[in-house]
């Protein structure tokens, strides 16, 4: 019995005993889930189609769309201005006003004149905080 | 009393500041005190730790509080641990009764509040004394133990299993680290993607991307709720509040609270069960439960005891072994990982400084809180109406700093925001636990560390079973717990099909 508790662990190999050792366990977790929500798993598609279908897409996709834009934009507007910080400036003022009037019912001037003071105070507030007062480089 | 040297100004403003701005990220429906101490994580890089500390402290106090102003007026819980004050407080509020119900709430927060900080203080340094015993086998139980109780008190137990073991295999992507005693070598990653993991995801990252991204998503999901105008929101005065009303509730609060504290030192449970718990032990041992759910004092007076008491209880686990009791605390490892400090056995003995510099901050904010709210309660009912479209854009804003300059500049990381963000709105539809996967995720390096160290030392696998007796009795809460849930969820379904 002794000998078959007995492990001699290979450092050259260390790094994959324990990774080894969760996808195991998540392997049998996994099929144990499978087994037993088989049913729900089955049914998924229709699962998917309701979310969908109930989803608000235009404000979902939509802020997705303007992340993704948002992120993909601001090294290479930034690397115009290197070291300045003026790629998360010059990128988040029209982010944060299009976004909000994204999520905006409906747009009338007196709800969207605070948001477009908003839009530019708040960027340029935490681009001054940040690069002036904290020293940390913005993109 | 060295402490008192690190007590400025500055310290005590910070953390009336956090406690104010926690309140009103906790009383906007759909922000929660986790998101208010992510996207304010990265004001901390500048502040050095106990001044770092003191805004985020106060920030997690205050958040857990604040959601009791639209769970009373508007029947919203502000955070998922109000969510049985909506019981007896929205019918309050409806019958003309809403600033009283709010006064009740607001005391019994700090009641709560108060003795879960009087049982962190008596109760952290004990355990963490005791804990320094530790070797490598017990570690690593603790690990094992933590993640089977968050998970036994899971919705599903197998998912909650499953979501903890899926955060730990997430967390070891990237080199086996030598400093950790590893052999310096990378695993889990394909090549094209070598350079940008050979770390592993940064935690922060994941926590912002996790709590503040995938929240602003299922929002956006659902359409981004309109909000309240000014005139829906009717606080009421048609009876006054004075605390002759705790006249008779003192076993209620004494016993929320301590609920409250007990469920945040189990590791990863969270307010809602806190709040739960407390309010159905009220309702068992009311003498008029029928009342409950009605507009009843007690009820509120239970609830927010109870989710109050968790903050102080949520930080035992964590200062004293460096499990994080709850998801709000998760992140503050994040603070201290900033700083360079490991929490664990050992934190409280080698920071007394620190140590009693944040239990001095958890009382300034609790004292504050109270104040800030019993005072200017009119004020922060107004907080509920400010406008989700301008504050989404502002906080999605504030993630990416948080993601970015959390090493300095990587833009990796603000992708890292953005795969989490993804993950977590997705976890919640397909069932993975968000809690137990995030636990998984930060103590699955030391898991690791301490199971291969263990078997490196030993050679045999039979010294996790036979090591000390330490290790014995947490085998046996290990079972105890997954039984214990296996005859919790047996006894519900049974429940649920004789109704």
């Amino acid at each position: 019995m002794g000998s078959l508790t007995k492990v001699t662990i290979d450092f050259e190999t260390s790094h994959l005993i324990f990774p080894t050792l969760i996808a195991i366990v998540l392997g049998l977790l996994g099929l144990a889930i499978v087994i037993r929500r088989r049913h729900e798993i089955a049914g998924a598609g229709t699962f998917w189609r309701d979310t969908f279908a109930r989803m608000d897409k235009l404000r979902f996709f939509g802020a997705l769309g303007l992340t993704l834009i948002y992120f993909s934009a601001m090294v290479p507007v930034g690397s115009i201005w290197p070291n300045t910080g003026l790629g998360f400036l010059i990128c988040s003022i029209p982010y944060v006003l299009l976004t909000g009037l994204l999520f905006m019912h409906d747009r009338p001037f007196r709800d969207v004149l605070p948001l477009v003071i908003v839009a530019l105070v708040a960027p340029t507030l935490v681009w001054w905080l940040f690069t002036d007062l904290f020293f940390l480089t913005l993109p | 009393m060295e402490f008192l040297s690190l007590i400025s100004p500055l310290f005590v403003a910070l953390v009336l500041g956090g406690t104010l701005i926690g309140i009103i990220f906790g009383a906007i429906p759909g922000m929660t005190a986790t998101m208010a101490v992510a996207v304010c994580l990265p004001l901390t890089y500048s502040l050095g730790l106990e001044n770092g500390l003191a805004l985020l402290l106060g920030l997690y106090v205050g958040g857990i509080s604040g959601g009791l102003v639209p769970a009373i007026l508007l029947g919203i819980p502000g955070t998922p641990s109000s969510i049985t004050t909506t019981f007896d407080g929205h019918p309050m509020a409806q019958n003309g009764e809403g600033e009283k119900a709010l006064r009740i709430g607001i005391t019994a927060s700090f009641v709560g509040g108060l003795v879960s900080l009087f049982i962190l203080y008596l109760f952290a340094p004990a355990l963490a004394n005791f804990a320094i015993k530790f070797s490598y086998v017990e570690k690593f139980l603790i690990i094992l133990f933590a993640l089977t109780v968050m998970a036994a008190l899971s919705s599903d137990m197998l998912m909650g299993i499953f979501s903890g073991f899926l955060g730990i295999f997430i967390s070891l992507i990237g080199i086996y680290d030598i400093s950790d005693g590893g052999n310096g070598e990378m695993r889990l990653v394909p090549e094209s993607l070598a350079y940008w993991l050979d770390g592993g995801f940064s935690l922060l990252p994941v926590l912002i991307g996790l709590f503040g991204l995938a929240a602003i998503l299922e929002q956006a999901e659902i359409g981004v709720p309109k909000g309240q105008t000014r005139d829906e929101v009717k606080i009421g005065g048609k009876s006054s509040f004075s605390f002759g009303i705790f006249k008779g509730q003192i076993v209620n609060l004494l016993r929320s609270s301590g609920i409250g504290t007990f469920v945040g030192i189990l590791p990863g449970v969270g307010g809602s069960a806190a709040s739960i718990l407390a309010y159905s032990n009220a309702k068992t041992f009311s003498k008029h439960p029928e009342k409950f759910g009605k507009g009843e004092p007690s009820g509120i007076v239970a609830s927010e005891a109870g989710n109050n008491g968790l903050t102080g209880g949520a930080l035992v686990p964590l200062l004293s072994l460096g499990i994080p009791g709850d998801s709000t605390t998760a992140l503050l490892i994040g603070a201290f990982t900033l700083q360079g400090i490991q929490v664990g056995p050992l934190f409280i003995g080698n920071n007394p400084d620190t140590w009693n510099a944040m239990i001095f901050a958890m009382l300034i904010a609790n004292i504050g809180m109270f104040i800030m709210m019993y005072v200017a309660i009119r004020y922060f009912a107004m907080v509920v109406t400010i406008p989700k479209h301008i504050l989404f854009p502002v906080i999605l804003m504030m993630c990416v700093i948080g993601a970015y300059t959390i090493n300095y500049g990587i833009m990796f990381d603000v992708w890292t925001l953005l795969i989490f963000g993804i993950f977590g709105w997705l976890a919640v539809k397909i069932g993975i636990e968000v809690a137990p996967f995030i636990i998984g995720f930060i103590l699955g390096p030391a898991a690791e560390v301490y199971f291969v160290k263990s078997l490196e030392s030993f050679g045999d696998v039979s010294i996790f079973f036979t090591k000390s007796w330490i290790a014995m009795l947490l085998w046996v809460l290990i079972v105890a717990s997954v039984a214990g849930s296996i005859f919790l969820a047996r006894n519900k379904k049974k429940l649920s099909e004789g109704a």
